[in-house]
Formats: structure tokens, C-alpha cells, sequence
């Protein structure tokens, strides 16, 4: 199975709500390294909040991202104007 | 500890979201477009603006002497620096309030259109260097093994010390030397000149007595010299 189709199934057979739980999950840690280093400006905290934290942070604002895509595809558009019926020919 | 104004806003944005994902964690309502919003700005907008006001706050606090400090390896340095009885040229310049609490990165930082982003990477050196090697020897051991990873640039001491001022140029040693002072050839933070700016850490190296240390007190201020 190529890359692309391995893609495609994942998005097909995902749960949205287990993703969300891991976007809160990592979401939560991030923020935890992230105001850290707002009252300990340490050497460990400042790097840990701009490398670590903003790393997983980033995971979960992707994984939302990843819930939004396999909403839209599974969407069914329809046009918001209805097409107008062909107006009869002049004589 | 002091906490901005800025890192208050922070923490805000950090809480609110918090409060919004373990709402979710809790009570996992059905993911509908009004949830899908909610989450949006919890899980993106509001931790995207704990991340940049943390990137601000983070590099103006890597400006700091707490920040250089909070290496072990840097407490003899930065005692020196703030010992109001010392005359190393840490301590000298630390005293003024153009340097006080940001004296390491005010001397240490390169100048110039990439100064700020070289200096972080150089920070970034220092790091590695730690972790791999001097975090796990007390300051008995690692003060022998630190040294400046590059010889200190007179351009940093020019940056205040321009070399064209009357007053600096009056001394002989200084006029003697000029081009060699401008182009680096021969170090203002030597044994021969202004010695060491941490003496105490160049103990098998000559350093200037305190005669010598005292004849370089008297620097009424950077903009005669």
C-alpha cells in the first residue's frame, strides 16, 4: 500500500473524538511547558517552552487540523445558488 | 520574580484554553460545527498566543543575568560580575546602568544585521556544550575547562569605547596601539591592558594586580572615550 492510500484509509476510518482527545491531552502539555517559562526564566524552562512545548502544541493544533480534513471530506457540498432554469429562446 | 504585564496575558489565554479542553475531556460533546469552533480556539488560537507572547518574553528573559546564571558553571562569573568590591571589567561595567542586569549579553552578543540571531545560535553552542560536558562537573572541575568559545572582539568594547574620543586617545598606550586596537590584533581585555574580564577564572594566567586594575577605574563614561 502505497503512502497516499495509507493516508486516505486513516482519514476514512479515524475517530474524530479520540483525535480530539489527544489534541486536549498534548494541547494541555504544551501549555503546561509553555507557562512555565512565563515564571521561571531558567535556562530549562525558556528552552523546554519554545522547543518541546511548542513542538507538541503544534501536534495538536495539527491534529485538529487532521479532524477538520476528514470532516470536509466526508462533506457533501452543494452549491449555495440554484442554478436558474434556461430561460425560452426569443422568437 | 517578576511577571510582565505581557506574561499575565499569557497565562490568560493558557488558562482559558486549559479550562476549554478539560471541559472537553470531560464531557465529550458531539463534535458539531459550534464544538468544532470552541476547540479551534482552544487548541489553536489561544495557545498560538501563549506561544508568542512566550517567545517574547523567553528572548528578552535570555538577555538577563538569571538566565546566563541559571547554568551552575556561571556562578563565579556572574557573583563576580555583581560583587559591588571587585575590579574585574565584568564587574566594572556591570555597575553602569548600560549594562546592570544584562552585562553578559551586552558584552557578549555580536553586533551587527544577523548579531541577534548569531548570538542565539552561539547560545545554542553553549547548550550542547553543557549537556554534554560541563553539566556534570562542579565548578572546581569546570572552571579550568571554560573558555570563550571565540577571542573576545574589541568591536563589542568599541561598541561604547568608539577609539576616536579625545579623552581615550590621550593615554599613550591607546594611541600607541590604535590599529591594533581596531583590528583586534591586541585585546582591550588582556593581561598587558585592561585585564581579564574574569580574572578568577584564568588562574594559571597572568593578571593584572590591582594597581593596574585601579589605573583602569577611571572611565568618566563611554561617550568621551
Amino acid at each position: 500500500m502505497n503512502p497516499r492510500a495509507k493516508v486516505e484509509r486513516f482519514l476514512d476510518n479515524a475517530s474524530r473524538s479520540r483525535l480530539m482527545v489527544y489534541a486536549c491531552v498534548l494541547g494541555l502539555i504544551g501549555l503546561v511547558l509553555m507557562s512555565w517559562s512565563l515564571f521561571d526564566q531558567g535556562w530549562i524552562p525558556v528552552m523546554m517552552a519554545m522547543s518541546v512545548g511548542q513542538g507538541i502544541g503544534t501536534l495538536s493544533f495539527a491534529l485538529f487540523l487532521v479532524i477538520v480534513i476528514i470532516d470536509l471530506r466526508k462533506a457533501e457540498f452543494r452549491p449555495s445558488i440554484t442554478p436558474t432554469p434556461p430561460k425560452p429562446e426569443d422568437d | 520574580m517578576h511577571v510582565s504585564p505581557l506574561s499575565w496575558i499569557a497565562l490568560t489565554c493558557a488558562i482559558v484554553a486549559a479550562v476549554i479542553m478539560i471541559y472537553y475531556l470531560i464531557y465529550r460533546p458531539p463534535l458539531n460545527g459550534r464544538v468544532k469552533l470552541l476547540m479551534m480556539v482552544a487548541v489553536g488560537v489561544l495557545p498560538i498566543m501563549t506561544a508568542m507572547i512566550g517567545n517574547l518574553e523567553g528572548l528578552q528573559a535570555t538577555e538577563h543575568q538569571a538566565f546566563c546564571g541559571s547554568c551552575h558553571t556561571m556562578d563565579m562569573h556572574i557573583a563576580d560580575a555583581n560583587d559591588p568590591d571587585s575590579l574585574s571589567l565584568s564587574a566594572i561595567h556591570s555597575r553602569t546602568i548600560k549594562f546592570g542586569d544584562k552585562s553578559c549579553y551586552v558584552c557578549h552578543k555580536d553586533y551587527g544585521m544577523f548579531g541577534y540571531a548569531m548570538t542565539k545560535l552561539g547560545g545554542m553552542g553553549h547548550v550542547y556544550m553543557f549537556l554534554s560536558e560541563y553539566a556534570w562537573y562542579d565548578m572546581e572541575e569546570a572552571l579550568p575547562k571554560i573558555h570563550i568559545a571565540r577571542p573576545f572582539k574589541n568591536d563589542n568594547c568599541m561598541q561604547c569605547h568608539s577609539t576616536t574620543g579625545r579623552l581615550w586617545n590621550d593615554v599613550a598606550d591607546h594611541n600607541g596601539l590604535l590599529e591594533d586596537l581596531r583590528t583586534g590584533t591586541t585585546s582591550c581585555a588582556s593581561a598587558g591592558c585592561h585585564g581579564y574580564a574574569h580574572p578568577f577564572s584564568k588562574p594559571d594566567e597572568e593578571t593584572p594586580s590591582d594597581a593596574e586594575a585601579h589605573s583602569a577605574l577611571p572611565a568618566p563614561s563611554p561617550e568621551g572615550t
